[in-house]
């Protein structure tokens, strides 16, 4: 079933001079796992910003569940698109994590009895039961990303945009983001992921839209377009690395996994040898 | 917010933005004062003219009637406490051309002087650098708040905030969400900024140089004495011919 149906959008920012997005058209289906890849000024925030209401529509449409975005508020698509902005520290205010989960809970109206029990329930989901009474400003720069994570996915809802999820991150930091998306796409929702880290898309999306300039000019399975030589260079991008690892070795149907990166290394030194 | 971009400085090339710093906030100051002596609305609208007039010449109407949006707020603020605390609806409209006299003689200034030439003007006038650079921070940084407030308010309103929902102290704990995460965001990059400034020697040569010396020309001199005309005329109209 189509989650999200985007036809013919146009997107230009009120005192901007050209269209931010321009002709954009595709459709997410429930449960898809997708990459939104493109350079810097691509248009890939604006255009989840437009994904989750925050942006209308300029000209075109956006439809979420068949209904279109201008016709409903952004809370009532946040209860089923949850979007986690790059900087997770633009989200908190509560004293302690506990509470920050607790907000959206009762900005949506869920009842206080059900509400203990979801944050419990999240806490140790996301990995942040230790951290249940610090204040979110202290938590790590990829805790700080779990617990905002954490707190959209609180409500449940059906797909989820994450924004630039692994700025700033170090590796282990990255494999736990990567860990809890993998698990959310898992259970059958839907997961956007906005980012210029082909690395870390590979590792968690099936299918990749690329903007240039406002325009898609990629949409299809990430690695069939992220093996696109033309494709690549003109997103600015480049590959990821076990495509160019697969290339280079000749290669074929290697884990799109970081955790056994090492396993593949030493698969192509003893073919290397032999 | 969207009164802000009527102070926020767009680069174009207009005989306003040539103008050196210093004549133009003279006159701005001089605009500021006259539209505060007066309460009669003839004069605040032939003011308001004059000030259209230089924000045509500095291609910046559009970004002024923009901001006008902004000020819809506090002209409903003026008409409330005017009729409720005794006045008249002809106070309300005084007083909401006054602000927009008032707002607009310190738009067209901002919208067409840098901040690095406001500090130059600054110390040219004998200020200590510590003040100038401050204040040209400050105005730098009102767009880069303002973007923040922005993504804030938004990321917010995607976990369901709704600010125009309750009654008026819902309204105001509604806006904590929002105001926590910016102050705290502004408070972090105030000491980033002053890290940043020390590991380049800010303060320590007590001589500073410029690297653009202001220099006041024709186009200068003639604001200069459009001012002290409009100085005349004020003071005329108010003590000679008795205009409120």
């Amino acid at each position: 079933m189509v989650k999200i149906a985007v036809e013919n959008l146009y997107f230009r920012y009120p005192e901007a001079a050209g269209f931010a997005l321009r002709n954009v058209s595709f459709r997410i289906e429930e449960g898809e796992s997708v990459a939104i890849l493109g350079e810097n000024g691509a248009g890939k925030t604006t255009l989840a910003k437009n994904l989750n209401g925050l942006l209308k529509p300029t000209e075109g449409s956006v439809k979420i569940d068949g209904v279109d975005t201008r016709s409903l508020s952004v809370a009532k698509i946040a209860r089923k698109i949850g979007f986690v902005n790059h900087n997770p520290e633009h989200q908190f205010f509560a004293e302690k994590v506990e509470d920050e989960i607790r907000f959206g809970l009762r900005n949506f109206g869920f009842p206080e009895e059900t509400i203990d029990k979801i944050i419990q329930e999240v806490l140790s989901v996301f990995g942040l039961e230790e951290y249940r009474g610090k204040n979110p400003f202290q938590l790590s720069g990829g805790e700080k990303k779990r617990l905002a994570i954490a707190s959209i996915m609180a409500w449940r809802p059906e797909a989820l945009i994450v924004d630039e999820p692994t700025i700033g991150m170090d590796y282990a930091q990255k494999m736990n983001i990567r860990r809890v998306l993998r698990r959310i796409v898992s259970e059958g929702r839907c997961v956007i992921v906005i980012t210029h880290d082909v690395d870390f898309a590979a590792s968690i999306c099936e299918r990749a839209i690329i903007l240039s300039r406002g325009e898609v000019i990629g949409d299809g399975r990430l690695r069939e377009l992220l093996s696109d030589d033309e494709l690549v260079e003109k997103a600015s991008l480049r590959k990821p690395f076990i495509i160019e690892l697969e290339e280079e070795t000749g290669l074929t149907g290697l884990e799109e996994d970081f955790d056994i990166l090492s396993s593949i290394l030493m698969e192509v030194f003893q073919k290397c040898r032999s | 917010m969207s009164f802000l971009r009527a102070f926020k400085y767009r680069r174009k090339d207009t005989v306003v933005h040539r103008l050196d710093p210093r004549s133009k906030f003279l006159l701005s100051v001089v605009l500021m004062m006259v539209s505060i002596m007066f309460a009669d609305i003839r004069v605040l609208l032939v003011l308001i003219s004059g000030q259209l007039i230089l924000l045509f010449l500095a291609k910046s109407l559009g970004e002024w009637f923009s901001s006008l949006r902004g000020l819809v707020f506090f002209f409903a603020v003026i008409f409330i406490t005017q009729l409720l605390f005794g006045g008249t609806f002809y106070t309300g409209i005084v007083l909401s051309l006054r602000l927009v006299a008032l707002s607009s003689s310190m738009s067209w200034f901002f919208l067409s002087s840098t901040p690095e030439d406001i500090g130059r003007a600054m110390s040219v006038a004998g200020l200590p650098i510590e003040l100038t650079f401050s204040f040209t921070m400050a105005i730098r940084f009102i767009p880069v708040i303002y973007d923040e407030f922005q993504s804030i308010y938004d990321t917010q309103r995607s976990r369901g905030l709704e600010l125009e929902k309750g009654g008026f102290r819902d309204r105001i704990r509604n806006l904590m969400p929002i105001l926590i995460p910016l102050l705290v965001g502004t408070i972090r990059r105030t000491y980033e900024i002053a890290d940043a400034m020390e590991v380049r020697a800010f303060g320590a040569s007590p001589k500073r140089t410029t690297y653009k010396p202001l220099k006041l020309k024709s186009g200068d001199y003639i604001v200069c004495i459009a001012s002290a005309i409009l100085v005349v005329s004020a003071l005329a109209l108010k003590m000679v011919y008795g205009v409120e």
